[in-house]
């Protein structure tokens, strides 16, 4: 993105409100998360720690589990997992979503054909059937829900990026720089990537909330990471086996899951509309 | 004076949905070093697409079906991509109708026209090239994005990144149809004597049959994807022999005496399916015979130039008749 862009983009997240409330909340889960294992918190494997199925106490501002572990520096891990195995989901997405959004948007032909087609029929496949299909060949896990989130993330992420990509490369100034001598290569990498770089972002947040999701829903499946580690959807199922004792263990993870979604939903909206005047400016 | 294009007969059609276009339909061109000329037509003459033809650089879709392009000895239609690429980087420059869109509004203006000038870019070769091209501030304009730019001050710039590489053959096409009309004027005769100065030729395509015809020494009048009229630039403005060109210099404004009025053209550009078998103009010539409408007119030199009619000769005539009964 350019310079200008940039300040502009900057300027107008500063007034927007809903945008700003969700980067301050998305900041504070994430600092919460980084920093959970220095904090105070307590130990989170520590079996009996206090009473089984606990309420929340000043002890244990969370209450116990169904072990009597402390819920507070679990919840706070699952946080972490969460949002780590969907960033770096997000993260493999973002790579190869913009490298084949790019190449069929620029390329066209057979390429596009080709890119297209495959992502339409991922596009088609229900994310949760594939995680099974996954778990089953490669066993659930860590690896498993990343390669779940990657795959169901990538096609909308691709089909965005080579639309805006098609628009660019149909602009006169990459025509020009074919002019120039220009290979394919350095069209992509030096005219057509800045410039779609505004909506790859807008789009990253998109898929990074989709990515909590559905790690949520593996997880909340038994397919993603395994015990002792907990992530806000294992939590979620656990804490839906004692929804009548101690509804607190189901309530905390769904509460702070809706607000992460909720908070890079926010932030997505906020650079979204930062973005759009810009955008228009570019197109004339 | 050796020919730095020289176009055989190209055909070049369009892929549609109902089946292919003929954009440029039998056009035989040659351009000699030095030379400025003028390709005239209205939308969908087919100007641009010859234009772009010239550096193999059509859309998707569009396919060279027959003739010979060759620029600088090099055939465009067959060369390798290796030898296109070098074609186009040292050969060729291209001045595009919307500046705005022909720069990338990522990049600063002195960044693009590093990209432009590959390994002999230099802050100094930068700003000379700024400056050649009309700019007073070469070194604030370099640092500039483009949209910071005006329209004029964007044109220049391309004008810039197109003889960075000093082309053998400029090719501007619509170079000032975005353009206020203030301005339009004098970025034409920066072009030109930028060309003047660099020994390089220029092609402008343009639907301003005047403004070219008074700059350019040679004029090309397109209409159907054919020539349909060529010469030097002061006898087609003087004493056009086609009734197409006839009907151009009546429908603009400029030559009208007090009270004139101007005559639009009747009816729409055709839509050609195919090879055309008649006159293209014949629908909408006000001169038209049974046999314009059967027979295709061949190239035939008349008066110093070359004219595609039948009655060419007999037209004016028959026209200055038509309009004072």
């Amino acid at each position: 993105m350019s310079t200008p862009g940039r300040a502009i983009l900057l300027r107008r997240l500063r007034r927007d409100r809903l945008g700003m409330l969700g980067a301050v909340l998305l900041l504070l889960l994430l600092l919460l998360s980084v920093l959970g294992p220095v904090l105070p918190l307590g130990d989170s494997t520590e079996i009996g720690a206090g009473p089984r199925l606990g309420p929340p106490t000043a002890a244990f501002p969370m209450g116990n589990d169904e072990l009597g572990r402390s819920y507070l520096p679990r919840v706070v891990q699952g946080i972490g997992v969460t949002f780590a195995l969907s960033s770096a989901a997000v993260a493999i997405t973002a790579l190869i979503g913009t490298a084949l959004g790019i190449a069929a948007g620029y390329l066209g032909g057979v390429v596009d054909g080709l890119i297209a087609r495959v992502a339409d029929v991922l596009f088609a496949f229900p994310a949760l059937l594939f995680g099974l299909l996954v778990a089953a060949v490669v066993g659930p896990g860590q690896i498993s829900a990343i390669v779940v989130i990657s795959t169901a993330t990538l096609p909308l992420f691709v089909r965005v990026i080579r639309s805006v990509a098609l628009s660019v490369a149909g602009r006169e100034f990459a025509l020009a720089a074919v002019v120039a001598g220009a290979s394919p290569w350095r069209v992509m990498a030096v005219h057509i990537l800045p410039n779609i770089a505004g909506a790859a972002i807008v789009q990253l947040t998109y898929a990074l909330s989709i990515g909590m999701l559905i790690e949520s829903g593996l997880s909340f499946l038994g397919l993603g990471v395994q015990p002792p580690d907990a992530s806000l959807g294992s939590l979620l199922r656990l804490g839906s086996v004692y929804l009548n004792v101690s509804p607190w263990l189901a309530l905390i993870p769904g509460v702070v899951l809706a607000l992460a979604i909720m908070s890079v939903n926010l932030l997505g909206d906020a650079i979204r509309d930062g973005l759009e005047p810009l955008r228009g400016r570019a197109l004339t | 004076m050796s020919a730095i294009v020289q176009v055989r007969d190209l055909v070049v059609s369009y892929a549609s949905g109902d089946g292919p276009v003929c954009a440029v339909d039998g056009v035989s061109l040659s351009i000699g070093a030095g030379e400025s000329v003028g390709i005239v037509g209205e939308s969908g003459s087919g100007k641009s697409t010859l234009g772009m033809a010239l550096g193999r650089l059509l859309a998707p879709g569009a396919a060279i079906e027959g003739g010979d392009i060759v620029v600088d000895g090099q055939s465009v239609a067959r060369c390798s991509a290796p030898e296109l690429r070098r074609l186009r980087r040292e050969r060729l420059g291209f001045v595009f109708q919307n500046p705005m869109s022909a720069l990338d509004p990522t990049l600063r203006v002195g960044r693009q026209l590093a990209l432009a000038l590959g390994r002999e870019a230099t802050p100094e070769r930068i700003h000379e090239l700024l400056g050649r091209a009309g700019l007073d501030t070469p070194a604030t304009v370099a640092r500039r994005f483009p949209h910071e730019l005006s329209g004029g001050m964007a044109q220049r710039v391309t004008i810039a990144m197109a003889i960075a590489r000093r082309p053998a053959l400029l090719i501007a096409d619509e170079p000032t149809a975005s353009l206020d009309a203030s301005i339009q004027g004098l970025i034409l005769d920066l072009l030109l004597s930028l060309v003047r100065d660099t020994g390089a030729s220029l092609l402008i395509l343009s639907h301003d049959l005047r403004m070219v015809a008074r700059r350019c020494r040679r004029t090309v009048v397109m209409y159907g994807g054919c020539i349909v009229e060529a010469g030097d630039s002061r006898e087609v403005l003087a004493a056009p022999a086609h009734p197409y060109t006839q009907a151009l210099i009546r429908a603009a404004a400029g030559h009208e005496g007090h009270g004139g009025r101007l005559t639009p053209i009747a009816g729409v550009p055709p839509v050609l399916r195919g090879r055309a078998t008649a006159c293209a103009f014949a629908p909408r010539c006000a001169a038209a015979q049974p046999r314009c409408h059967a027979e295709r007119p061949a190239e035939r030199a008349l008066h110093g130039r070359t004219v595609a009619c039948h009655f060419a000769d007999a037209v004016p005539a028959q026209l200055h008749a038509a309009e004072s009964p």
